[in-house]
Formats: C-alpha cells, structure tokens, sequence
C-alpha cells in the first residue's frame, strides 16, 4: 500500500450539512483517520437528497455517502456534561477539529479552540461557517443563494433584462470544502514547524468572492462596476442551441479565426465584420444567425470532437448528469471509486479531486452507518468498557 | 514575528490566466518567495484584454502590461523574470533556477513540457526533491480529452455546471467567469501543502497533475449519483430551491438593486411575514405549508416583490436576518469594496505601490481564511515585468553584469514585451455604452480612502 499524505493525523468531524463535511471527508482521502462525531439522531446532513431509491432514509442519503466517505462514525450528545468531557478525551489524541456551529454556540459548551488547546496545545480546529466568526455579519444566517448573492458573483450572472441569477446546485459549499482542507494542511504544515495548533476560520460568503478577480479590483481601480450579460446579439461565446443539445465556443485556443470560419463551414464569416474582434461585437446578432444555421443539423459529441481534435478550438458541451456518470475521461482519471456501503449497496461514488505521484487520494471505507463504530472508537481507543458503553447508551449521551 | 507557512520555500512558475498564478500570490502571502517567469513574446494574459480587467485611472500609459487590475491582484507580493524559453540559453537559465527552488508551477499543454524535457519524469531527474504543479484542462494521461484545448467558460458547459444553471424552464446559462480556474487554484494549494509535509517527512518531491474538467465535475456529484441511482437529470430551476420556499431573487427600490431571501420552514416563514408587516399571511391557506407554498411560489413571488420594491436592499436584509430568514443584498464590486463585514475581517487589504508604478494605493482581496495564531497578509504590490531579471541571475545564479548584458542583447531576458499590441483607449462612458460596465462610479476613490 502507497503512503499517504495524512496517515499521521486523526480529525474529529462534529460538523453538519456539506461545506465542512466534505472538507474533512478531503481530509480523509489523503490518509486522515477521520471520526464523524454526530448527535443520536444524525447530522441534518443524513436528510439531504438525493436518496438511493429516492426513499428519504438516514442511511440512503446519496449526498451524505459522498460527503462522509473515509470516515468512521460515532454518536456523542455534546450538550451533555459527560459528553463534552468524553469529546475532550478524544480532543487528547486527535490533531483537527472541523466543525460549523453559528459562531459563539461551541464556547457555549467549553469546547472553543481556547477550551480545548487546554487538553491538546497542538490541536487545530477549523470553522466553516457563512460569513466567518468575526465581524457585523458573523450571527446572520446564510443560504447557497446568501452566500451567492454577498459574494458579488450573482451581479454579473444572468442578462441585462432580467434578475441576477444563481448558479445551479451548491457551488459556494463545494468551495468552501476545499478552502477549509487546503487551510487546514497548512495550519498542519505550520503545526510541524511550530508544534503549536490553532484556530482557522473559514467565510464561505469570502471564498465565493475571492473569485472575484476581475470585478473587484476593477472598482478600486478605476470606479467601473461590471453587470450581467447582455441579451441580445454577440450569443457567439454564449451557449447556443444545436441538433440535440447545447455548445459554447470561444475564440482563441490553437485556432486562428479563419479555421473557425471552417469548422462551421461558413464563409462569410471570414468577412471583416466578423473577422475583427472589434466588428463582431457590432454585428452579433447576424453572426448568431449564421452560427445557428450552421449548427442545426450538428452533434454535441461530433462538434465536441472534430473542434477540439482537428481545429484546436475552445469548444464546450452541456453535458448532463448521464453523460458524466458515463465519461471516459473521468475513469482515465480514476474520477469514480467503487464503494460497498452495507445500506446502499455497491455504487460509484464522485472522488478523486486531481492526480499526485506517491501519496495520492484513495478509498479505505464507505460512509459509516450512524455510530456505527462507537464500540471501536470508546472501548478500544478510550478504554471504556463494553458495559460503560452500554450505560452511555442507555444515558442518550451516546 | 510569527513563522509564516512557507518560510524559506521557493517557487518558481511560469503560469498563465487565472489558476496558478492565483495560486502562486497566495503562496506569496503564506510566507513564500515566488518568482513568475514569463516570456518576452508570451507575457501573461491578465496584463490586458478581457482578462486584464481594468487599466488604473482608466489611463492605459506607457507599460499598460503592468497597470491591469486583474495582473495586480493575482500577482500581488512575486518576483517578475521575462525569459525566453524557445531559446536553449533561455531554457538553461530556467533549469537552473528550478534546481534552487522547492516548487515549480506551470500550466504549458502536456506537449510543450515534453519537448522542453522538463514534464516529470525529467523534472524529477533535474530534481529529485521537487514539488511540481501541471495544472491543465482534462489533466494528463491517456484518457481521450486530454490534449483538447481547453478555458474555464467552455469547460463550465462540459463539467456538466450550464446543464443546472439558467433561468426557469430556459436554455443552459452561462455561469461565473473562469469558474474551474479557482477549483485548479485551491487544489494546487491543497496539492502543495500535502506535498510539503510528505517532503518533510520522506525527503522526496512529487508530481501534482490537475486537471480543470473533474474539478467542475465533482462539484456536480449530487447531480451524478441522482441520475445514477434514480435516473434523474436535474433541471435548471433559476434561483428557486428544490424544498426551501419561497426562495428568489427580488428587485428593491434603486437602479438594478436586488435582494435574495430563503424560507426553509413554517419559523423562517412567519419570521418573513412579520418583517413585511402581514403576519396575516401565516393563516393564509395558501402560503400553510412548504407544499402548498411551493403550489403558490409565483403568487408570493408577487407579494414579496411589492414589498422589496418599497425598500433599500440593506434595509430587506437586516429586517429579514433580525427575524430569523437568510437574506441579503446581491453585491455588486461597489458594495463589495465598500463593505464594513469584509473590511472588518481584513477579506480587503490595502496595497501602496512604488511611485515609479503611478498606481498609487490601491484595495485587493486578501483570502478566504485566517488562521488565529499566523497573521498572513499580502506580501507587497505584483512587480512591472522583467523587474527582478538581475537581482534573480546575480543573487541566485551567480552571473555578472556581463553575462547578463548578453542574454539582454539576444533578447533572452528584456523588460518590455516584444508583440505587445496597444490597447483601445476608450473613456468610462464608452465602456458602459458598450456594454463592458453596468455603470462607473467617478469618486470610488474618495469613497475608498484612496
């Protein structure tokens, strides 16, 4: 077996929902031994759609399995005195807490960092939370299209004559997981040098906005403020319709605009209106015409391949679901790992993030079962008895 | 002083665009020395054009390369290198730097690494200990896309983002602007980290092989694993929510202002009503439950709407949020560089420039994390390009002013682009007429201190 970048490193997940689950669960596929710590009744994330059968079960959420991959899960009641000292006796042998609490709600329970690098000075924790534990918005309650809206990037998403528009799914919680792993392997980073942990506090409406590279210095660097597209006309660089779906393509890549002109098999538009960047933005409209004409009666998956392969063009395709679960490119990148989950059965799940030599991401377990190993985790790792386990059962603190 | 992350690491990169350039700052600001190096006939995209975003004072001068806004924020605290890579002399220089540094980026297409014999590889035989970064469209292997040409706006319609994104019942939208770039940049940081910590504790370097098009993939998993298992496609549904409702987007009073809500439950639902005074509402058989709320969703729309049109969208916000419900103000780049949250929290940091520059101070995004004990901050302004050519070939290298007088004169390091095309000078006016800018603000700069 290859090594891994954090086979060093035990992380307690006492977080909810997706952000913060699946920074951990990132955590996880580089080696981290990862303990899902979850109240009895499940995080709220065990009710998100979609479901294996579409039947809304705690352990058939398809979203929870991917987010909770690499883990192993346990139950403990942290809002009880004897939980919070049982979590401070994992907090001893652990390296990283992630966690998503409303800022203020863990030190409520003595379990903020200040708390609990009091048990464990190298202890790190990181806090995924919408608007960050700091500042006038730190106590707001945010929501995807919130954190979309605070974050600048829904002011140019959509047209002109209509709302500002979102995008689909639950882009900011995605990027926010990644944020929260890639800051937590550089407090560890740091951690190795310093032997001290700390607090990382992740915004997710700040990791939306960093992507902001263009708007925001744009107004402090000469007060212009850019909007949504325009409707009409310049559709080329839109998505346009085709014979059974949708493509974009752009100028640039290894194409000159004359071996564009040929892949659409259309000679006006190697006519100076359209040849010139300049011209073109003057005659979208007509050129759309022409665009679309051509391309009626043409492929997604032969356009996708003939602009790519013989004319080098900028050229994409709206896949749908169905043609990513069956793409070759993501099996050539070991995109999808096969996974037995005891409830769901065998089924692939969304995984590798990118390719790396020697310590790369890999599966060891599916998502766990709720407190699935509580046993594991309480008799042999903290040295309880199987009886005391029992009566903590039996207490709802576990 | 508090150790910074990367302390006494080197990095060198010759990175385009968004991704790892981006990348390569924020290793400037974690502690990182980070030299760019890019070509005398290849400079970097974002010093002009539609990358480049806005030209300082709108004034293009005379090195409009390094007075783009867009260079100056994801270039922000490097040292610039004009070298010519074409040129075996100029590829010597290259591989003799590499060879000083821990990290080298790049994000060439698989072929060229491979002609320069420095893909991994060779790199690694350059360089055993080594920390390299390919960051490319469908990443490397022998799968059928990988040497397709490829940029974040096409690619967000193939990693399967458009399919979901559009209003209501419409075609496919586009999305954000570079949206994968940022997934690559995030993921070279995570890469490097790791990489790092196995590079402490093995002494041996590492390839990380990124590619854009499974990174905008991954983010759609839940969409996958539906059609997987339920043989559901997902569907475009604007800014509407598949349970939480009513949730949208709403004009308030202002031009083009807009504020976003989000009712989860019958709480947030009554919160909602109490803030726009019709607590009436509640009882309203066709608002009772989230079923028959989603039934309803266009009448509330209407009812909402004639409530936010009357109000500032700061206004909807705090009286929503003071009763519970998710809301706020669609943010444009003005809101965002006047904001008290994100000045509070140091997510803008000021940045003065040399006077040489004429680009006076000037406010940049800072990060999306803070880490309590480390205090990050953006290292110093991005350089004018070519700036570091000899501090780097005489403090790093070795060489003298003579053998750098030489590679000067065959034009292998210079300090101004060789295929530089002026821009169009065009006023701020023209820029909105032509649809480049929703509107511009002429006192940004009392309005920011600047």
């Amino acid at each position: 077996m290859l090594p891994t970048a954090l086979d060093d490193i035990r992380v307690l997940d006492i977080s909810q929902g997706i952000a913060a689950p699946l920074c951990a669960r990132i955590l996880g596929d580089f080696g981290a031994d990862v303990i899902k710590v979850e109240p009895s009744s499940g995080e709220r994330g065990r009710s998100l759609p979609p479901f294996h059968g579409n039947d809304p079960h705690p352990e058939k959420s398809l979203f929870f399995l991917l987010l909770n991959l690499n883990k192993r899960g346990v139950t403990l009641n942290l809002e009880t005195n004897k939980g919070q000292s049982m979590f401070k006796e994992l907090v001893r042998e652990a390296d990283v807490v992630i966690e998503s609490y409303a800022p203020g709600y863990l030190a409520s329970l003595g379990l903020d960092h200040a708390s609990l690098e009091r048990e464990n000075p190298g202890i790190v924790m990181t806090s995924i939370t919408p608007f960050g534990q700091s500042g006038p918005y730190s106590g707001y309650k945010g929501e995807e299209i919130v954190t979309y809206a605070m974050s600048g990037i829904m002011a140019i998403s959509g047209t002109t004559d209509r709302e500002p528009l979102r995008h689909g799914g639950v882009q900011s919680q995605y990027e926010s997981g990644l944020n929260g792993a890639l800051a937590t392997a550089f407090a560890l980073l740091l951690r190795d040098f310093t032997d001290e942990g700390q607090h990382v506090d992740v915004s997710m409406q700040e990791v939306v906005a960093s992507t902001m590279v263009i708007e925001q210095p744009f107004y402090t660097w000469n007060g212009g403020v850019r909007g949504r597209r325009n409707p009409e006309g310049a559709q080329f660089s839109n998505i346009m319709p085709c014979k059974d779906g949708y493509f974009i393509s752009q100028p640039g890549g290894g194409a000159t605009w004359e071996q564009i002109a040929d892949f659409y098999r259309r000679e006006e538009l190697k006519e100076p209106r359209f040849a010139e960047a300049d011209q073109r933005s003057l005659h979208g409209p007509e050129m759309d015409e022409i665009i679309l004409e051509a391309t009626s009666d043409r492929t997604m998956a032969e356009m996708f391949k003939e602009a790519s392969e013989d004319y080098r063009m900028l050229f994409g395709i709206a896949q749908t679901p169905e043609d990513l679960a069956d793409c070759p490119q993501l099996e050539s990148r070991d995109f999808y790992w096969d996974v037995d989950h005891p409830v769901i059965g065998k089924t692939k799940v969304p995984s590798r993030l990118f390719n790396m030599t020697e310590i790369p991401s890999s599966y060891r377990i599916p998502a766990p079962l709720l407190g699935q190993h509580n046993l594991e985790v309480y008799e042999q790792g903290l040295g309880y008895s199987r009886d005391d386990v029992v009566r903590l059962r039996e207490l709802s603190i576990i | 002083m508090a150790r910074l992350p990367l302390e006494g690491i080197r990095v060198i990169e010759s990175t385009y665009v968004f991704a790892l350039p981006y990348a390569a700052g924020l290793l400037a600001d974690l502690g990182a020395e980070v030299i760019k190096v890019e070509g005398p006939g290849r400079i970097d995209t974002t010093r002009g054009g539609a990358f480049g975003g806005a030209y300082a004072d709108n004034v293009i001068g005379d090195d409009p390369w390094n007075r783009s806004a867009s260079y100056n924020i994801l270039n922000r605290g490097k040292k610039s290198m004009v070298l010519d890579l074409s040129k075996p002399d100029g590829l010597a220089v290259f591989k003799e730097l590499i060879k000083t540094s821990d990290i080298v980026m790049e994000n060439f297409t698989p072929r060229v690494m491979r002609r320069w014999g420095l893909d991994w590889p060779n790199m690694k035989k350059l360089k055993p200990e080594i920390i390299m970064v390919s960051n490319t469209g469908y990443g490397h292997g022998d799968g059928p896309y990988s040497e397709y040409p490829a940029q974040a706006t096409t690619q967000e319609s193939t990693h399967g983002l458009t399919h979901i994104t559009g209003y209501r019942g419409d075609i496919p939208s586009k999305a954000g602007q570079s949206y994968v770039d940022f997934l690559a940049c995030w993921s070279a940081l995570l890469g490097i980290a790791l990489g790092l910590r196995h590079r402490k504790k093995t002494g041996k370097g590492l390839w990380i092989d990124i590619g854009m098009y499974q990174l905008g993939c991954f983010n759609t998993s839940e969409f996958i694993m539906d059609w997987m298992h339920n043989r559901n496609l997902g569907r475009r549904m604007g800014n509407r929510h598949p349970w939480r409702v009513p949730q949208g987007c709403y004009p308030c009073a202002g031009d083009d202002d807009w504020c976003v809500l989000s009712v989860g439950d019958d709480e947030e639902w009554a919160g909602l009503c109490r803030a726009m005074g019709q607590s009436a509402l509640t009882s309203d058989e066709r608002f009772a439950t989230t079923l028959s709320r989603m039934e309803n969703h266009d009448e509330l729309d209407d009812i909402i709407s004639n409530w936010t049109r009357t109000l500032g969208k700061y206004e909807v916000m705090e009286l929503l949020q003071d009763e519970g419900v998710p809301a706020g103000p669609v943010f444009d780049a003005r809101d965002t560089n006047l904001n008290e949250h994100y000045w509070a929290r140091g997510f803008l940091e000021r940045v003065k420039y040399p006077e040489n520059r004429k680009l006076g101070e000037r406010a940049l995004i800072s990060r999306p994390w803070r880490f309590s004990k480390t205090p990050v901050s953006i290292k110093g302004p991005a350089p004018s390009l070519g700036q570091h050519n000899r501090e780097l070939l005489k403090g790093i290298l070795g060489y003298d002013d003579e053998r750098c007088d030489k590679l000067e004169e065959a034009g292998i390091i210079a300090t101004t682009p060789t295929n530089h095309q002026s821009p169009a000078d065009l006023s701020m006016d023209e820029l909105v007429r032509r649809g480049r800018l929703a509107y511009h603000d002429p006192e940004y700069k009392q309005k920011m201190g600047l």
